[in-house]
């Protein structure tokens, strides 16, 4: 709250005296065409008369940091020396929060029983519940996707299927002549086994290349939409792992099924005699 | 095999009281790629077929029997000369007009009687019948006294595949005299049969000619293309003898 | 008799169709949820705001209702300048507070909302009465089990903590009169609600006054944007929202979910179109030499093409219907995952089911079989019958 000042009447000034510096997001810099070194006043409030704003300089145009919590609000963000922001916005000698870093022996545990033992008016958070906290959101999204990816994996599986069940079937005479010619069921079934193995690697193959695509572009979209460096869309080797593997099953067992059927089925029936 | 018998063919279909052509060929060509070469499937047909004839067209493989066949039964187009069935021109039709010509003026027996597999024996007979509007109690009615006549009366109701090869000949002749079609074609009727199907189905044809209908046989049977009255020979797409 | 045979083709194939409908089902139950999903957030939260008749609502310059601690001040001028605009009904000001309610030792904490009784529109009441004395205080069934507090019980409630001095700024003692439902009240969240002159008793001094929201509703007839208008320009240190505008930030910040419904309604389209696509064209290539044998007995292109066309349409058709129990049930299961969204209110709907826009998505799938039929079939019925004839005694 304190770092976020809710209105701001902004001007471009001449220079007078020696203001400070602020901080100011990407995207603010874009819309408010502002650049290093322009001189701004500034308010906490839009009807603070004139003499009473605060003069600065923009010193810095920062990044916005990935924080969820930000995501979907469109605030903008100005950092600045904390005793000036508590003199504008008239918050006299106060904060909002305290960061604190421990040394790297330290146990944080204790520390935070410590700090919370001798609290007057406040109290110490491991910054690691936080941001469990904050990231609820992505939680339940990433909660969402999975539910949605299974739903695609099950219509998958079934597109699968039914997509093996007719090539092989289209391919009844070649089997029925395979079988004429003394090719064992088993060396029948295994063959279209392998084919249906391969199919599914070389389509996931592909789908990993339209999947990695199709995550540039999503990333692209949705870090623009929402002025954030956050990745929306990543492609681990393990997902790639997964994709590729459950392909496999999925095909090879599809191969099985389909093609078991047929070898069942004496071969001179298959040439529908 | 006896003759077929119980209703008569003039059931289902006129006897023409006068004899006059009903197909006539006037120096057909029918070209056709195969990959990079032009074959020449008939180079300069020409035939008279009158009502009530009985042809069998017999040659080697690759003569251009079916081909002929083919052009005749307005399945296909020759590349030059004319086609007239029933004294119509049958060469330039369109594909309606010609469709709407194979439904009410020809019926086709192949050799692999290409049934459709899910219908009954009536059903299949109906199917041609369906097409020309005809109401279905007539239809039924209809279909059930061809399959009585091609000696099928009893087994109307089974799917082709409850049928010998024979019999689903039978079915596939019924189905062709289905819109009493002015002309009978068949592509190798007793082809791949055993000797005792196709006497039947020679015997079946007899009684088909003697009641009244035009056939043409494209076939490499021998008792076949005998039992017609007229036996024509083609040779590389040309009639060299009759 | 097509529809026969169309019907006997597919019945030939059992499995196949079996499959092929599972699939065609699953690609709708997907389309129809995101078609839930994309329209169903809107209707939702517009079906919300409009609940209780309030058509604009006005809160702090800059901010939207309760996103900050920011109140407004000067309630009663605030109140005789909107009842100045004839076109007014009902003023509704709200104060909102938090709330700490002794139990048993603890110190149970809950959303507070000081309101007049007369004229609220944040909660339906579910049993006993409503707060119609300065000492009556309703409560939501979740704050109510926290409490394990029953009717008629008096509560010890305390506002205005002082994190610095460990105190409250006001104490009182108030009885439990009825029980409600908070309409814009988040899932697992502690409500209550007093009248607006006990809180602000409470709150002391400094929020004395004032008010975080007011609602307005606008007289039959008359426009609420022309009133939204009058209000900024009457009230300058308010921002006034009316529907379409909460609408409008709503969709704003979840446009997420709104283009993931597009874009997985589309793909789901597709598959579904695919998967038709790809069965007819097999059953039809397998069939080649049977349509050959119809077309050379005189069964026309088109009526071949129709045969084709409603075996197209019998699997989108088995598969949308199918689909549509199956989409209702995992709306179901998705809205439980969304529901549990941080800080929205919980009667939201992720997923509506509106009887318009479901029948349009499962027509656009039943049409889009159609249109897999149309080529493969038309194209079989082209095929030149000789020639195919040929080729299947070839082979």
């Amino acid at each position: 709250m304190l770092l976020t000042v809710l209105s701001f009447a902004l001007l471009i000034q001449t220079p007078q005296g020696a203001p400070r510096t602020i901080a100011i997001d990407e995207a603010f810099a874009s819309q408010a065409h502002l650049k290093v070194g322009d001189r701004v006043t500034l308010s906490a409030r839009p009807d603070t008369p004139a003499d009473s704003a605060e003069v600065v300089i923009v010193g810095a145009i920062a990044r916005r940091g990935a924080d969820p919590s930000e995501v979907a609000r469109g605030d903008y963000v100005v950092r600045m020396h904390l005793d000036q922001l508590q003199r504008i916005a008239g918050y006299g000698d106060r904060v909002d929060r305290f960061a604190i870093a421990t040394r790297p022996s330290a146990d944080v545990g204790r520390t935070l029983e410590q700090i919370n033992h001798v609290a007057f008016g406040f109290r110490a958070y491991r910054s690691k519940d936080i941001a469990v906290e904050t990231s609820r959101t992505f939680q339940v999204v990433s909660r969402f996707h999975r539910a949605i990816g299974i739903i695609t994996i099950v219509a998958s599986s079934i597109f699968l299927l039914c997509i093996m069940v007719l090539k092989v079937e289209e391919r009844r005479r070649d089997i029925a002549a395979l079988r004429l010619m003394g090719i064992s069921r088993l060396s029948v079934v295994r063959s279209i086994v392998i084919e249906a193995g391969l199919v599914a690697v070389l389509g996931s193959v592909l789908g990993i290349v339209i999947g990695w695509v199709v995550s540039l572009v999503v990333n692209w979209h949705y870090q623009a939409l929402y002025r954030t460096p956050l990745y929306f869309s990543i492609i681990t080797p393990s997902i790639v792992a997964f994709a590729v593997a459950l392909s496999l099953v999925l095909g090879i067992g599809a191969g099985l099924v389909a093609s078991a059927r047929l070898a069942r089925t004496p071969p001179l029936a298959l040439f529908g005699r | 095999m006896t003759a077929p018998s119980g209703a008569s063919v003039g059931a289902v279909r006129d006897v023409p009281t006068a004899r006059a052509s009903i197909v006539s060929l006037s120096d057909v060509h029918r070209d056709y790629p195969i990959g990079a070469e032009l074959v020449h499937a008939l180079r300069g047909v020409s035939l008279e077929v009158e009502r009530g004839d009985y042809v069998s067209i017999v040659g080697p493989s690759g003569c251009g029997k079916s081909t002929l066949l083919n052009l005749v039964g307005v399945i296909d187009q020759p590349t030059s000369g004319t086609v007239a069935i029933a004294g119509k021109r049958v060469d330039a039709m369109t594909d309606r007009e010609a469709t709407s010509f194979r439904l009410h003026n020809i019926g086709f027996v192949f050799q692999r009687f290409y049934l459709m597999p899910t219908l009954s024996a009536l059903e299949n007979v109906e199917l041609p019948m369906a097409e020309a509007k005809v109401s279905a109690r007539e239809r039924n009615a209809r279909a059930a006294k061809l399959l009585e006549y091609v000696g099928l009366g009893a087994r109307q109701h089974h799917r082709p595949s409850e049928l010998s090869g024979g019999e689903q000949q039978r079915v596939a002749i019924a189905r062709a005299l289905a819109n009493r079609p002015a002309l009978m074609l068949a592509d190798e009727p007793t082809g791949e049969r055993d000797a005792k199907t196709g006497a039947e189905i020679i015997a079946l044809f007899r009684q088909l000619n003697a009641d009244g209908t035009t056939m043409i046989v494209v076939t490499h049977d021998e008792d076949l293309a005998n039992a017609a009255r007229r036996k024509i020979h083609m040779r590389d797409g040309r009639i060299v003898q009759e | 008799m097509r529809a026969t045979l169309a019907q006997a083709s597919l019945i030939r194939h059992r499995a196949r169709t079996i499959l092929a409908v599972l699939g065609v089902a699953v690609a709708a139950a997907m389309l129809l949820d995101m078609v839930m999903l994309a329209t169903g957030m809107r209707e939702s939260f517009r079906e919300l705001l409009l609940v209780r008749g309030f058509d604009i609502r006005l809160a702090p310059k800059g901010t939207l209702p309760f996103d900050t601690d920011a109140t407004i001040p000067h309630v009663s001028a605030i109140t005789a300048v909107l009842r100045g605009n004839p076109d007014v009904r009902d003023i509704s000001a709200v104060l909102g507070g938090s709330l700490h309610i002794e139990a048993d030792g603890r110190d149970v904490s809950a959303a507070v909302l000081g309101i007049d009784p007369k004229v609220q529109g944040d909660y339906e009441l579910v049993a006993g009465r409503d707060v119609a004395s300065a000492d009556a205080i309703v409560v939501n069934e979740y704050l109510l089990r926290e409490l394990g507090a029953k009717l008629g019980d008096t509560l010890t409630v305390a506002t205005g903590f002082d994190a610095q001095t460990r105190t409250y700024a006001g104490q009182k003692k108030l009885v439990l009169t009825g029980i409600a439902r908070f309409i814009y009240g988040a899932a697992e969240q502690s409500s209550a609600a007093v009248r607006r002159e006990t809180l602000e008793a409470m709150e002391g001094q400094k929020r004395r006054d004032r008010a975080s929201l007011f609602m307005v509703k606008v007289r039959q007839g008359a426009n609420p944007d022309s009133v939204r208008k009058w209000i900024e320009g009457h009230i300058p240190n308010v921002t006034a929202i009316s529907i379409a505008t909460a609408i409008a930030q709503v969709d704003q910040r979840l446009s997420y979910f709104r283009q993931l419904a597009f874009i997985l309604g589309a793909v789901s389209l597709f598959v579904g179109f695919l998967l038709v696509t790809t069965l007819v064209t097999v059953s039809v290539n397998e069939r080649a030499g049977e349509i050959a044998v119809m077309r050379a007995i005189g069964v026309s292109r088109l009526h071949v093409v129709e045969q084709v066309i409603i075996e197209g349409i019998a699997i989108s058709l088995a598969g949308a219907l199918f689909g549509l129990g199956l989409g209702l049930i995992t709306a179901r299961y998705l809205n439980s995952i969304l529901s549990e969204f941080p800080g929205l209110p919980m009667a939201i709907d992720f997923f509506l089911f509106q009887p318009r826009a479901a029948w349009s998505a499962l027509g656009l799938l039943v049409a889009s079989g159609i249109g897999a039929g149309i080529y493969p079939a038309w194209r079989a019925a082209s095929l030149p019958i000789a020639e195919s004839l040929r080729r299947e005694a070839i082979a």
